[in-house]
């Protein structure tokens, strides 16, 4: 089942095309990541699929719901954690979390136990009688990550919440988000780290109101580099044999009887040993051969400035 | 269901009580009103609508009426056949006073005697009293001059009666005023920035990702102003009436009934305000801005009779006209609750008005 299917979204602001024509299907149970430098309509995608913002055009639908139709019933099963904090400054913690809860519908003891359980996890439970406004940054985000699970949604839509968040932080609400999933809980995320990407099942990159491209994290930057990369110490200077290969050589560096190679293949798994046997029937002798693990931030930048891959 | 609103009305008492600017608002918008209404006095005057008791059977005080009739001060708008018919008028609220011209009034102007003018004022309006009373003094001066050319000299002294007098003071008079004030634009705009607020603030955002509906917000906010501000409200009244010494002719729980009225109508006005408004700048400036021909023609300074036709239409419409007759028709005329029950239910027809009208435009989105 589709967890979130928005199709053929357009979002424009005035006259300005903040979302251009976004079609995005996430299947349930997975960690879904929109990335996308700032601007590129994360936000407002977010929003429409929330029912916050009405699209100009493009249907949304959640679980089969239609938004437009039933939004409540979406609400219901869908928790979010806005990318600024938005909870009442002038509460305390456990105010918030009161109030939301009795939004939510919860009863006298579930809410007991539920705010109790997230005070807990949370780490909240000694600031509970703190105004929000006066929590620090990475608090409010716990704060704001509680009360977006509350309810114990299914699907849960977080717009950056690690921003300002510090490295141990970044590190458990992520380790959270993996407990989610384990429990079934699709999660929508929207990042600037791209460690954290990595993390994500699949990825959607936009970059100016468009999806520029979607897949898992490897599948994007396969789509970046145009396949994968190897790396290949070889003796000798092998590169007349190299043009005879599947391969593209993409740098060829020699270094006194040796040579360090760098080939593009359409897939690094399936062509490091074929390559290496068939150097080796033109007599190359390959003293080392690896794939080279590309960082998801490269291909982020390939992908979304100059004109690249992308379209 | 329920348990949305209640929460949703304890979480606006809080921050209501925790905002030191709402509280600040409420101290100093009064003076800031006070200001706007000494300096904003200026309008025209029309007619004011009299009644004339000729009890006289010559023909010279028809002179004198048609004199008054001419002088555009007065409009008059029946002729009572005995004085007490007259007074009965004015009590009524007919007319703001009574000219009582005496038997053998002819006689006396013919033979040089002197004569006199009754003029029965309603004290509860103190300002239109004043103008009566000058514009009459004025009149018979000017029929002395032109009539004695005629029949020789003779004297007519004006006598100035007053019902629910002795006298009214001004403080009196201005205590629907200020009143006014109190409970109209300053709940208004107090509420009106409430939901723009939010939606400045982002808390919006999140709150409209729970389920809740937009009577849940509307009536949770209107119930959490009312009973902050209706404390408020009561405070202000009892100062008035037990340290200002405010004289009040009818039942004091009809005054704050009446009161009570205004300041749900205000409310829910100006959160009707709140539920089109895109930020707080601009809420708080359409409740000023609706505040100002509310104040000009409700009957604030003058009453909505004295009016333009087209403007006396809307005059009519205002909470505030609806508020200010009940009210001084309680405190300076004595009347009780059944006598103002229209106004009650005009304030209370709006109050839904307002409310339904504010739920139906409240926008749960965030563009
Ligand atoms: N309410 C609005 N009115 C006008 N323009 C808007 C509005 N909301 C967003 N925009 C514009 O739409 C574009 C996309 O904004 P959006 O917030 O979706 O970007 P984003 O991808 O979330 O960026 P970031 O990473 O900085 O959060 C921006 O150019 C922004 O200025
Ligand atoms: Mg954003």
């Amino acid at each position: 089942m589709l967890a979130i299917e928005a199709v053929n979204l357009v979002k424009v602001f005035g006259s300005f095309k903040a979302v251009d024509g976004v079609t995005l299907k996430v299947e349930e149970g997975v960690i879904f990541g929109l990335l996308g430098p700032n601007g590129a309509g994360k936000s407002t995608t977010i929003r429409m699929i929330l029912g916050l913002l009405k699209p100009t055009s493009g249907s949304i639908k959640v679980f089969g719901i239609d938004v437009e139709d039933d939004r409540s019933s979406v609400l219901k099963i869908t928790g979010y954690m806005p990318q600024h904090f938005s909870l009442y400054e002038d509460l305390t913690v456990e105010e918030n979390m009161r109030l939301y809860a009795s939004l939510y519908g919860l009863n006298g003891r579930e809410t007991e136990e539920r705010i109790l359980e997230l005070l807990d996890e949370f780490m909240l439970k000694e600031f509970k009688g703190r105004l929000a406004g006066k929590l620090s940054g990475g608090m409010k985000q716990r704060l704001s990550l509680a009360v977006a699970l509350l309810h114990r949604p299914r699907l849960l839509i977080v717009d950056e919440p690690t921003a300002g968040v510090d490295p141990p932080l970044r590190r458990y609400f992520w380790e959270k988000f993996r407990e989610l999933k384990k429990r079934g809980v699709t999660i929508l995320v929207t990042t600037h780290y791209m460690d954290e990407a990595e993390n994500c099942d699949r990825i959607a990159l936009m970059s100016k109101g468009k999806v520029a491209a979607e897949g898992s994290p490897l599948e994007i930057k396969r789509l970046a580099y145009g396949g994968d990369i190897i790396e290949m110490v070889v003796a000798g200077n092998p590169r007349e044999v190299l043009k005879e290969t599947a391969a593209k050589v993409l740098d060829f560096e020699e270094n006194g009887s040796y040579s360090r190679v760098r080939l593009l293949v359409p897939d690094a798994s399936e062509y490091l040993i074929p390559l290496t046997r068939e150097l080796e029937a033109y007599n190359v002798k390959v003293v080392r051969a690896y794939p080279v693990s590309l960082s998801l931030e490269e291909a982020f930048i390939r992908l979304t400035t100059g004109d690249g891959v992308s379209s | 269901m329920m348990g949305a609103l209640v929460a949703l009305m304890i979480k606006d008492i809080k921050q209501l009580l925790r905002d030191p600017r709402s509280l600040l608002m409420v101290l100093l918008m009064p003076p800031a009103v006070m200001a706007m209404f000494v300096s904003g006095y200026g309008e025209e005057r029309s007619e004011v609508p009299i009644i004339v008791v000729n009890l006289d059977e010559g023909a010279i005080s028809w002179q004198l009426i048609e004199l008054l009739r001419s002088s555009g001060s007065f409009k008059i708008v029946a002729y009572a056949p005995t004085m007490e018919a007259g007074i009965d008028l004015v009590r009524r609220g007919e007319a703001y006073a009574a000219l009582i011209i005496p038997e053998g009034f002819s006689e006396s102007v013919m033979k040089g005697y002197s004569t006199k003018i009754v003029t029965v004022l309603d004290a509860a309006y103190a300002m239109i009293s004043e103008l009566v009373w000058q514009a009459a003094v004025i009149m018979v001066q000017v029929f002395m001059k032109t009539a004695s050319e005629m029949y020789g000299t003779f004297y007519i002294e004006v006598v100035r009666q007053t019902v629910y007098g002795p006298e009214v003071r001004s403080v009196d008079s201005f205590t629907s005023t200020i009143l006014g004030v109190l409970l109209h634009l300053v709940p208004m705009s107090l509420i009106a920035v409430s939901i723009s607020r939010e939606r400045e603030r982002k808390t919006f955002e999140q709150l409209i990702m729970a389920p809740v509906s937009g009577w849940q917000i509307v009536m949770g906010k209107f119930i959490a102003y009312a009973l902050v501000t209706i404390t408020d409200m009561v405070a202000v009244f009892g100062f008035a009436v037990y340290v200002l010494g405010v004289r009040v002719s009818g039942p004091p729980t009809v005054l704050i009934l009446v009161s009570i009225l205004l300041l749900l109508c205000s409310l829910s006005l100006g959160l009707l305000i709140s539920a089109i408004s895109r930020n707080q700048l601009q809420a708080y400036q359409a409740a000023i801005f609706f505040f100002i021909p509310s104040m000009l023609f409700s009957g604030f300074f003058m009453p909505v009779e004295l009016l333009s036709p087209s403007t006396r239409a809307f005059g009519r419409v205002l909470p505030l006209y609806h508020f200010l007759r009940a009210f001084r028709n309680v405190q300076l005329r004595g009347w009780g609750f059944r006598d103002i029950v229209p106004e009650c239910l005009s304030l209370l027809f709006e109050t839904l008005i307002f409310l339904a009208a504010a739920i139906r435009l409240l926008k749960l989105r965030v563009d």
